[in-house]
């Protein structure tokens, strides 16, 4: 009877996969921000990013562990080991490659189909893309005063996202995704499962049918996204206003700038006086 | 036909793992003795979060060009290795450069090079902050600092457990790597087509060995969480004790205070200079 439960995972083999994800895809988006890109044409070819290491761990193992364990692979790996953090900009690539690979892994009913593993990789790219895409123009008008009033910046911003949305898919998409995940899955599928200890997914295993709760799920995830944009859209008004009132005034920039100074002095102070407390005890 | 051959050249150059595995291992754990990273992780990220976001928010250019000149010194204070610098240059090159292109195209002109400039200036302080304080830091006193700062436990140990184990994962790619080149035969690569049909070649390869890389590290992640099972790693995460005990090394000093006191001068004279142009 065991077997025909849905596919769980227990506390500690979730952390394995954990562990496994964000090891793998770690260091694969490692290379990427190393390999560089070069056009032909109007075409860009670049290696955008190794996708397909997630996607395939997503469709054999649990996908919420995978899906998390490669955003934070690559929040720990590529962003924070090299200093390419970038705050706000970061919880957004967070969420989307989440949102992707999740949706992806739940839609494979059977991993040894090529066919349902193909589409599924697909889909989770041109969701993680169309979200990031939706995401880079309204960060581009929230950082540029005036943005409509600069000629061809605004056309400029739609025609390149919506390129790189479409050259990522088509070119990325399928040849670092699709094509590496349909000849990865079926080959590591009944292999990989049992060093963690688990069942092979199948028919009986799969967890949950692709209907109602992918949509409620995709549906609370686009809420995510769109909440977060309409945080930092308040958070700009606010920041801008304290903004303009500290520069409005020089008295208070004057004042600032004095107490910066008694700062100073007073953290010079403690300074030496802790210096030579410890001589004094020494 | 020459810019193609350099191109396949300096992707082969780049894709050398030993150098990889060398400048990572240099930022993460080269810097010890610089004066920033004998600073307290909280207050490094309490600074990080005024340079990362409100740079954003600002549009005045002596502000940003004043908070940029910090964060640059900074950025040379704490030593940061080659290889990440100049990913930061190519960072900002592309973002802006790229956009100023196709802003001209659809028929702008000058005017679009001052807002695009001020974007420049924002993407670049707040890119060399997050360099500062996310390479400057040793990765323990970081994953100590977030975790005091109440971020999932799950996030700290993957910082300290990344930089653990990246150069293992590394070595044992290259291995893997390594294997399959010698046993495969590459495509001859003279002619234009031939070059097209190695960097296939070597893009299949590196796609092929992460197969018994992903098996392989399935076997380790096990032994990993067994290992973490075995010392009750997933009771003591949520232990408010075993947290305390784990963060009684983290010190403010009158090092950090100086650092702040400074760093608000700066900003305040820059605060100052703004309001009178």
């Amino acid at each position: 009877m065991e077997t025909l439960k849905a596919q769980t995972a227990t506390q500690p083999q979730k952390l394995m996969i954990f562990v496994l994800t964000m090891a793998l895809y770690g260091l694969a988006t490692l290379f990427t921000e190393l390999i560089p890109s070069f056009q032909v044409g109007i075409v860009e070819f670049s290696v955008e990013y190794f996708l397909f290491i997630p996607l395939s761990l997503a469709m054999l193992f649990d996908p919420m562990s995978a899906a998390l364990g490669a955003a934070t692979g690559e929040l720990v790996f590529s962003e924070i080991m090299l200093g390419q953090f970038g705050g706000l900009g970061e919880v957004e690539k967070f969420v989307t490659v989440t949102i992707g690979v999740y949706i992806a892994g739940r839609m494979v009913r059977d991993p040894r189909n090529r066919r349902m593993v193909a589409m599924a990789a697909i889909g989770g790219v041109i969701i993680q893309q169309f979200l990031g895409m939706v995401v880079d123009i309204l960060k581009v008008q929230f950082a540029i005063q005036d943005f409509e009033a600069v000629a061809g910046l605004p056309e400029s911003v739609y025609a390149t996202e919506g390129f790189a949305f479409l050259n990522d898919v088509l070119f990325s998409g399928i040849l670092f995704c699709m094509l590496p995940t349909m000849f990865l899955v079926p080959k590591l599928y009944g292999k990989i499962e049992p060093l963690l200890g688990m069942q092979p997914r199948n028919e009986k295993t799969y967890l949950g049918s692709i209907g109602w709760k992918v949509i409620i799920g995709s549906l609370a995830a686009f809420l995510l996204a769109i909440g977060a944009e309409f945080l930092a859209e308040n958070g700009t008004a606010l920041i801008d206003w304290e903004a303009d009132w500290a520069g409005s005034s020089t008295a208070l920039a004057i004042g600032m700038v004095v107490a910066g100074v008694i700062a100073v002095i007073v953290v010079w102070v403690l300074r030496t006086r802790s210096a030579k407390n410890v001589e004094k005890s020494a | 036909m020459k810019i193609m051959q350099k191109l396949s050249e300096s992707i082969l150059d780049k894709l050398s793992i030993d150098f990889l595995r060398n400048q990572g291992l240099k930022n993460a754990y080269g810097n010890d003795d610089t004066v920033i990273a004998s600073l307290d992780s909280r207050i490094l990220i309490l600074w990080y979060l005024f340079f990362g976001v409100v740079p954003w928010f600002v549009n005045d250019i002596p502000f940003l060009l004043g908070c940029f000149l910090l964060v640059a010194i900074t950025t040379k204070l704490a030593r940061v290795a080659g290889l990440v610098l100049g990913l930061f240059l190519l960072g900002v090159f592309t973002q802006t450069g790229y956009l100023l292109i196709v802003t001209l195209l659809f028929g702008g002109d000058e005017t679009a090079i001052a807002p695009l400039l001020v974007l420049t200036l924002k993407v670049a302080t707040v890119s060399l902050a997050s360099i500062t304080v996310f390479s400057g830091l040793d990765p323990d006193h970081l994953a100590n600092g977030l975790m005091w700062y109440g971020c999932p436990e799950k996030l700290s140990f993957s910082i300290s457990y990344a930089y653990r184990m990246l150069p293992l994962l590394m070595e044992e790619f290259q291995s893997v790597l390594l294997s399959y080149r010698l046993r495969g035969n590459p495509p001859a690569h003279d002619t234009f087509l031939g070059k097209i049909r190695y960097l296939i070649y070597q893009i299949r390869v590196i796609i092929h060995s992460f197969y018994p890389l992903m098996l392989n590290t399935a076997k380790r992640s096990r032994t990993t969480v067994e290992v973490l099972e075995i010392k009750g790693y997933r009771y003591a995460a949520v232990n408010k004790e075993v947290k305390k005990v784990k963060l009684s090394t983290m010190k403010v000093t009158n090092n950090d205070g100086m650092f702040l006191a400074l760093s608000f001068l700066w900003v305040a004279v820059t605060i100052l200079i703004s309001t009178l142009v």
